[in-house]
């Protein structure tokens, strides 16, 4: 037990020394954002696929703000991807078709598997151009953001890119306040730093776009996985395709204001990280493929964060059961020195890396919150690994997975 | 002491320790002082002329008294709606005659004319100015900002701090200091010695004008779906060979004199390109990159770290302009770029070998 004990402990320090990397690589380090200049070139033409599933409060606003983009009009074809909407998603989509005749060619799609991967698997039909972005339907992009999300796609190496995602809706509760800063440590520091190392960035699948001709390398997008992004993550990967992530393209998005939809989402996230853990984990360490050693080693990390909660816990589980059984690890001494130092560092690196985020961020006084995020991270260890042991049970009662599609808050466009 | 009452303190004391830490906390919730979403369109970052659009709008206040100068051929002083003072020129002769004649002055006024400006030389001007005729700064100036209707040409040893557009050509001689953003609608021209930092027009060429072919009309335009050739290690594109489809390579890459590249090139190491190779496409290195003499490259041109380009480089062409970007570039003297060449940290031109 007490082996088990030691192992856990040891991959938590590999994670805690990884926090602490990437945050003083942001701090101190190179920061690369080698496309982010390219503001004049023979744009190339792009299909904008905008995911939407009963989206009638939020559909109005994206289309608007897509056919403001700085980009050129006869290069850019949005296809809302209406996803067997049964509320007014239709009806708004063809009023804008009919108010841009040419610009948006709407993908109603009535039957088929549910999900936001089946809907984008289907409306490939659409999709002729080489680079092809994807929004999901809550997201407002900036008018300069088609430009920056399609200009890495002329280095050949780039298979996907990521921007960034910024809620809009932050002061809206503690839970919205809570998730700003986690996400301001997620964007700004966490995969930045992988940009800057030359790690593996994470597509997102929203604020992102795909190679047409990687996707079809890959054999297009995967309609049996919860996270279809972390999914295209690593196939490309495998296929020596390269993720990149744009720091300074940044898009307005939803984050959820209720706890109960915060667990549902992290809990489909949970689950989806996990299954490309088991299907890719062990092929991205030890397999035949482009993948640098760096990027397999936080590849493989990448995959490992969400099932780390449930080990953290059985680790409290354990390090309580041997202290009553009067086991003294390392000797005691040696014990009482990692525990201190690693208390004293080791909790600290999640909360020393948001803190930095937000001060990369410009932002002073919303770091006070910081105590708070406690709450948040024990909402989202319980969430994770409860989301962990479902999926352990539907494994073994062959139970399919089902999609639950996060609420929106924004009072429909009129 | 009562043993419930050393408990009950205790739990209180802990308590407050607790607490503590979150009492900012509790106040920053209360208050909502930083609750507003991260302001993240900037429409400043991605448009060059973002500052001389302001500006333009600024001095739309001043238009009546444009007018009036150039038409009656006097002065006119007064202050913008914001306070700033301005001093409108009706003539062009009178620029060296305003309280800049003595050496090292500062011209602390907002400077506008309808006519043609011609400025004395080492003053610091330290507001922005507008000519709505020929720019021609005198030697050692130092320029906040200018905005000019037709050709702006700055003395030797000019420094500018913060922007200039010029909808006529822009020139600088030897040995300006451009630190912000210039901009043409026509064409950018500096001379040996010039130091920059993000430029934009139509045309860009270091050195002195000389008559060069647009080669760019020759070349094809490459999609984006070339096949995609990969290699782990370095690669060398033999002179005079001639690659079709997109490479990369994660080590580092030699094209040979001469050779014709029909696709996207991207090096994880140092990309040495030689003399007269031309590139159909996009040309990247992760860190740095040369191209020798003669070379064109139609896409865009990326180097992470440094970028140098020998002379006869052409990148992009007048049809299809391009990027040019890294954050140290040095060019030599017979270089052009159709659109935008922007070095992060530090641009250089520098005299032919």
């Amino acid at each position: 037990m007490i082996y088990v004990l030691y192992g856990i402990v040891s991959i938590i320090c590999v994670y805690t020394a990884r926090h602490y990397w990437f945050t003083l690589n942001r701090l101190f380090g190179f920061q690369r954002h080698p496309y982010i200049d390219i503001d004049t070139a023979d744009w190339p033409p792009v299909t904008v696929l905008v995911a939407a599933h009963n989206e009638e409060r939020v559909i109005a606003n994206i289309l608007s703000a897509l056919m403001t983009v700085k980009y050129p009009g006869d290069k850019m074809l949005v296809v809302p991807v209406n996803d067997r909407s049964t509320d007014r998603t239709r009806e708004i989509v063809d009023e804008f078709v009919k108010r841009f005749p040419g610009r948006i060619r709407p993908f109603h799609r009535v039957t088929g598997r549910g999900g936001k991967a089946a809907a984008l698997k289907d409306a490939m039909e659409m999709v002729e151009t080489e680079v092809i972005l994807i929004f999901d339907a809550d997201y407002i992009p900036g008018s300069g953001l088609i430009k920056q999300l399609t200009a890495p796609f002329f280095d050949p190496e780039v298979g996907g890119v990521m921007g960034r995602v910024v809620p809009m809706n932050c002061g809206a509760n503690l839970l919205t306040r809570l998730l700003d800063l986690e996400r301001s440590g997620g964007y700004q520091v966490d995969q930045q730093a992988r940009m800057n190392l030359h790690l593996v960035p994470q597509h997102g699948g929203t604020v992102a776009g795909v190679r047409l001709s990687a996707l079809r390398e890959i054999g297009g997008w995967n309609d049996r996985t919860l996270t279809e992004d972390t999914d295209l993550t690593y196939r490309l990967l495998l296929h020596g395709w390269k993720t990149v992530y744009q720091n300074r393209s940044e898009c307005y998005e939803e984050v959820p204001e209720t706890w109960q939809v915060r667990i549902k989402q992290i809990m489909r996230w949970a689950k989806g990280h996990n299954q490309a853990m088991v299907t890719y984990g062990l092929q991205l360490l030890f397999g035949q493929h482009r993948a640098t050693l760096r990027e397999r080693l936080d590849g493989a990390l990448l995959l490992g964060v969400y099932i780390m909660a449930p080990f953290t816990m059985l680790g409290w589980v354990l390090a309580l059961t041997v202290f009553y059984q009067g086991v003294a690890p390392l000797h005691g001494v040696l014990a009482i020195l990692g525990v201190t130092a690693y208390a004293t560092v080791g909790n600290m690196a999640a909360f020393f890396e948001i803190a930095a985020a937000v001060r990369l961020d410009g932002n002073c006084k919303r770091i006070r919150l910081l105590p708070f995020l406690i709450l948040g991270f024990t909402v989202s260890i319980f969430a994770v690994s409860w989301a962990a042991f479902s999926q352990v049970k539907d494994a073994l009662t062959g139970a399919e997975f089902h999609w639950d599609k996060t609420e929106r808050y924004r009072k429909a466009a009129s | 002491m009562n043993p419930y009452l050393a408990v009950a303190a205790l739990v209180v004391l802990c308590g407050v320790v607790f607490l503590l830490p979150l009492i900012p906390a509790l106040v920053e919730l209360k208050r909502e002082e930083d609750g507003l979403a991260l302001k993240v369109i900037q429409e400043h970052a991605g448009e060059i002329r973002y500052f001389a659009d302001g500006f333009r709008n600024y001095i739309k206040a001043l238009e009546p008294t444009l007018q009036e100068c150039l038409v009656s051929g006097g002065t006119a002083k007064g202050r913008m709606p914001d306070g700033a003072e301005y001093l409108v020129l009706g003539r062009r002769e009178e620029a060296p005659l305003l309280p800049l004649e003595q050496r090292d002055e500062i011209c602390p006024v907002v400077l506008a004319t309808r006519a043609d400006l011609v400025l004395p030389s080492a003053t610091t001007f330290s507001r922005d100015i507008y000519a709505g005729g020929g720019f021609i700064g005198g030697i050692e100036n130092c320029y906040r900002a200018i905005l000019g209707d037709k050709d702006v040409r700055l003395g030797r040893g000019s420094r500018v701090m913060r922007w200039v557009h010029a909808v006529g050509e822009f020139r600088a001689d030897e040995g300006c200091q451009l630190y912000g953003r210039i901009s043409s609608d026509s064409a950018i021209r500096l001379h040996a010695g010039c130091s920059f930092l993000r430029l934009n027009a139509p045309r860009i060429e270091t050195g002195p004008a000389t008559r060069t072919e647009d080669q760019g009309k020759r070349t094809s335009s490459r999609p984006l779906n070339s096949p995609r050739m990969l290699y782990d290690h370095d690669f060398q594109i033999g002179a005079g060979n001639e690659f079709v489809g997109d490479l990369v390579v994660r080590g580092r890459l030699r094209v040979g004199a001469g050779a014709r590249v029909w696709g996207n090139v991207k090096s994880g190491g140092e990309l040495i390109i030689e003399r007269d190779v031309l590139v159909s496409g996009t040309l990247i290195s992760a860190t740095r990159m040369h191209i020798g003499l003669g070379c064109t490259i139609r896409g865009p041109v990326i180097a992470e770290r440094e970028l140098e380009m020998e002379a006869g480089t052409r990148c992009g062409s007048p049809e299809c302009p391009t990027t040019v970007s890294a954050p140290n570039i040095t060019s030599a003297e017979g270089v052009a770029v159709f659109g935008t060449l922007w070095a992060r940290e530090h641009g250089q031109v520098v005299k032919k070998a």
